[in-house]
This record gives C-alpha cells, structure tokens and sequence, in this order.
C-alpha cells in the first residue's frame, strides 16, 4: 500500500448489529478528484471517518498516503477535511478561525496563508468579522478555506454542497475544482449529487445498501453503455428521417423527437455512413452528437429505482 | 507555541466573548458567596476567623459550579453541534484537545472566581464591618486550592461531556446541581466555621483536589475517538 492517496481494503463495518459497509474496496490515485456516491444513509460519512481515524473498521484496512491516520498523528497533519458542520466557532472572526487551524496545524507565515484564502474565498472584506454573521454560504466557502489551509495532499470534502442554493453549490463546485488544480491536492468528494460529481470528478465509486456498485472513471462508466448511440438535429422534421434511416443495415433503432434523430447503431464506426445517408436523402443536419449516458442513468441502475434522484 | 497553549488560549477567547455564560457566572459568583458570607457574617457575630472559614467553604462548590458553566460552551456545545469532529482530525491528540480545552475552561472560571471572592470580601467588611485579614492559609487557598478544583472540575465535566450522549448529558447536568448542594454541605462539615480554616483541612482539601485532577486525566484518557463521534447527536 501507498502508491495511491486512498486505499480502502475489505472494509467492513456494522453499527448495532446492523451491517453499513460490507467488503468495500477502492483506491484513489494522487491528483484525482473522486466522486464518492450514494444514497442518504449509504455510508458515505461513515467511509470518510474510517479514513480519517475517528471510528474503527469492522474488518479491512485502510489508508491514506499509506498510513493509519487512527494511530499517526503526525500524518493527520497532511490530510484536510471538510464535514458537514464547517468546524468554525461562531463567536471567531474569520480570519480567528483561519488562524486557531493554522495554529494546530502548524502553519508556517499563516498570516499571509490566511490573506492569501480569504481572498481566494472571496470573504477579504470580512475577515474580522464573527462567523456567526455570514450566511450559509459564505460559511462553507471558509469551511473549504479551514479545510485546506495547511496545504494538504488530501482533502474530504463530506456533501459540500447540501444546504447551499444552485448559485452557492456552483460556486463551491468552481472552487473545489480550483483549488484541486492550484494546490495539487487528491479531492474525495462524497456527493448525492450526480450532477456535480459528473462535473467535476474524474473517478467514481458508487455505493448502495453497504456495497461499491460500481467503480470506474466518469468517462468509461458514461461510455461504457453497451449500444453506440448519435443523437443528430435536423434543419426540418425528422419523422420521415426515420423511415429512412430504420432501413440500413447498421441502425437497430431510430427515434424521431422533433426535428432531433436519436438512432442507435450497430456498428459504432457507422456515423459517417447515417450522415451521408441522410444528406443523400435531402436532410439538411445541423449538429451530430455522439450520446453518452449520463452518470444519473449509470447511478439508477446501480442503485434502483426506488432510492433514486439527487 | 504548543497546540497545548493555541488550544487552551482559543477556549479562553470564546468563553470572554460568550454573554450569556459570563453573565451567568458574574449574577452566580457574586450573589451566591455574597448571600452566604453575610449569613456566616451573621452568625459569626464578628469573629472574622468564622467569617473567613465560611468564605473558604463557599469558594469550592462555587469553583466546581464555574467549571461547569464554561465547560458548556468548550466541551457540550462543540459536541453536539459536530465541531468537535473537525478538531478531532487534527494532528494533536485527543488527550492534549481535552487538556487545552479544559485549562482554556479553567482561566476564565478562576477569574470569576477571583472576582466573586473579591466582592464576597468587601460585601462583609462593608456590611457587618468585620475585617478579613490576608492570612497565608487564605491566600494559599485562593492561589492553589481554588485553581486545583476548578481544573478537576472542568476536567471532569469535560470528559464526561465527550463521552456521553445528549440524553445522558442532561441527566448529568441534573446530577450535577444536586451534587453542587452536596458539596456544599460536605465542605461545611469539613470546613466547620467556629474553628476557622486549617492548615490540616486545607492540605486535606488540596489533596482531595489533586486526586479528582488525576481522575479526570485518567477518565479523559479512556475517552476514544469513536466513543465521541458515536455519541454526536
Ligand atoms: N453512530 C452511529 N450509530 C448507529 N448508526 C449509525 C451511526 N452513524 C451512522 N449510522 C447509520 O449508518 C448508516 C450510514 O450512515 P452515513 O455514513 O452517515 O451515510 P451517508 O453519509 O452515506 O448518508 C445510516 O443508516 C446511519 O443511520
Ligand atoms: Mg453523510
């Protein structure tokens, strides 16, 4: 172990006699931004505090950097994280808080550090006031600057976006994925959101009833859908294209949506041929789009129909 | 600085600039040993040695209580609202949190409590007239034994405070008040008023201190990790 930032190993863990993880392994390389998945109550959290030393695993093992952050204090010093309470003190400027973590980190210059995030967050203009006044939004921006303020290698970020508005979640997705680039740092995302982890993540891990369902990068899960699909927008109605179409030899299936195709193929080196097959009948094409799934399909049938949605 | 000192020193921070506990402790050590020293006073009938044995029982549950009060904020407050999971993924352990936490509790709690003895003081002498000389029992009392309980209290309670749930929580803060009335009568059989404070009591009274200091290092010290996080509302 510790050629990866995160290795999960057979982890298993019951709460009461009640099993919440079972047999769940993964890695996350250096650098990557990974999207853990799953449903309210799936284990997500309980992952992350396994990783991070607060509870013990059941049965397996874990690492982060390659060590048990359980027993080596020290190395806790190279891992940051971000839990749904942003562990800031209400009645503590901003920057007081900043400073409080540098403190217990052991920071070096954390003045300039602290100016250098609270710019970055965009809360300059209130570093000195009491935290007990920002809105929620504003709370977890500097959650995310708490979190990351000793420089991590590591970051766990637990649902950084619930409770926010679409505007804050955007912009607390915009900021992780700079903050990824800028510092260098391995991002473990736990989301129920797919949408933002098919943004921003490069690897996922989707976890339902104690389980990893799935495990693979965003781009091979979405490809991966069995049957090449294009999707082509026509300049006119596109019910007659079909009539067309649904005669060659490499389309299996053709629906017409407006003036939108979506044909499936046989052959997924046949998109040329569906275009010059059409333009030859008289369409006029706008755009050809080649169709991935959407990690939401992927999630749903990992996960099922009755627990799914975001 | 040690993450002992930027601990303890951001606990004393919060706990200067929390209202409501400050006001709570100011009405409580002030009007509580000022009621009590003029009772003793009245009883005394001017014996000062009395009145300053009656100031020395009163100080110890009123420490014990100070420690409570801020352990609220340090300790309870930080557990259920989740804070204390970030703090606990910092590279320190979970003895030196619970030990800068329970030293920034016992600062501002020995201050209230230095103030409280100040104003019990010059409440008698202004009142009854009875004068209270600075003896080195006394001052020894205020200087060591006082700061050794409020420690073992805030020690104590924060302890406890990490380690059980919510609902047990409040049945402690229950226990609490009745064991606060307890030891206010213990301390006046320890302590009797006719015959002034001692330098035997006052040993006995360190001691006890240093014990219940060592109990919660050892209570603290069995504290885990997860124990906490399970125990988060
Ligand atoms: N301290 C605990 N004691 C008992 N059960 C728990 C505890 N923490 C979590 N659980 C249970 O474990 C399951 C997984 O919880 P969690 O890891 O928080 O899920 P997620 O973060 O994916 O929403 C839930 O059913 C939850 O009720
Ligand atoms: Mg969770």
């Amino acid at each position: 172990m510790g050629v990866n930032a995160v290795e999960v190993r057979g982890l298993s863990r019951s709460f009461d006699g009640r099993d919440i993880l079972r047999d769940v392994s993964f890695t996350v390389g250096h650098g990557e931004i990974f999207g853990y998945l799953g449903p309210n109550g799936a284990g997500k959290t309980t992952t992350i505090r396994i990783l991070l030393g607060l509870l013990a695993p059941g049965a397996g093992e874990v690492r982060v950097l390659g060590r048990d952050l359980a027993a080596d204090d020290d190395a806790r010093a190279r891992v940051g994280v971000l839990f749904e309470n942003n562990g800031l003190a209400d009645r503590m400027s901003a920057a007081g808080n900043l400073a409080y973590y540098a403190g217990l980190y052991g920071v070096e210059d954390p003045a300039e550090r602290i100016d250098e995030l609270l710019a970055l967050v965009d809360l300059a203009d209130r570093r000195d006031d009491p935290v007990g006044t920002f809105s929620t939004g504003m709370k977890r921006k500097l959650g995310i600057a708490r979190a990351i303020l000793h420089r991590p290698e590591v970051v766990f970020f637990d649902e950084p976006s619930s409770g926010l508005d679409p505007g804050a979640q955007r912009m607390v997705r915009d900021l992780i994925v700079e903050l990824s680039r800028r510092e260098e740092m391995t991002v473990f995302l736990n989301s129920h959101h797919l949408d933002e982890v098919q943004r921003i993540c490069s690897t996922v891990a989707i976890l339902a009833e104690g389980r990893i369902r799935a495990f693979d990068s965003v781009a091979n899960l979405t490809r991966a859908s069995g049957r090449p699909a294009v999707t082509l927008s026509l300049a006119g109605p596109g019910d007659r294209a079909c009539e067309v179409v649904g005669n060659l030899p490499y389309v299996t299936e053709c629906d017409a949506d407006g003036d939108h195709l979506r044909c499936t193929l046989a052959d997924p080196g046949a998109t040329p041929d569906l275009v010059a097959a059409l333009v030859g009948a008289g369409f006029r094409i706008e755009e050809v789009r080649r169709s991935s799934r959407s990690l939401e399909e992927i999630y749903l049938e990992h996960v099922g129909q009755a627990e799914g949605g975001a | 600085m040690s993450t002992f000192a930027v601990i303890a020193r951001r606990e004393i921070r919060l706990a200067l600039r929390n209202r409501s506990a400050l006001i709570t402790a100011f009405i409580f050590s002030i009007w509580f040993p000022v009621m009590s020293a003029l009772g003793i006073a009245a009883g005394a009938e001017g014996d000062a040695a009395a009145v300053t044995a009656g100031i020395t029982t009163i100080t110890l549950p009123v420490a014990v209580f100070l420690g409570y009060l801020f352990c609220a904020d340090a300790f309870l407050r930080e557990k259920r609202d989740g804070t204390i999971e970030t703090l606990l993924c910092a590279p320190v352990s979970l003895q030196r949190l619970w030990e800068g936490k329970a030293a920034g509790v016992t600062v501002p709690a020995y201050v209230m409590m230095l103030l409280s003895a100040a104003v019990s003081v010059a409440a008698i002498s202004g009142l009854t007239g009875v004068s209270i000389a600075a003896e080195p029992l006394l001052i020894l009392h205020f200087v060591a034994v006082v700061p050794i309980w409020i420690g073992a209290s805030a020690g104590l309670i924060g302890a406890a405070q990490l380690a059980l749930g919510m609902r047990e929580n409040q049945i402690l803060g229950f226990v609490f008040i009745f064991g606060f009335i307890f030891l206010i009568v213990l301390f006046q059989q320890i302590v009797p008023a006719e015959s002034g404070i001692s330098a035997a009591t006052e040993a006995v009274l360190a001691a006890v201190g240093l014990a219940l200091l060592a109990l919660a290092r050892f209570i603290a010290g069995k504290v885990t990790k997860e124990r906490i996080v399970r125990t988060i509302p």
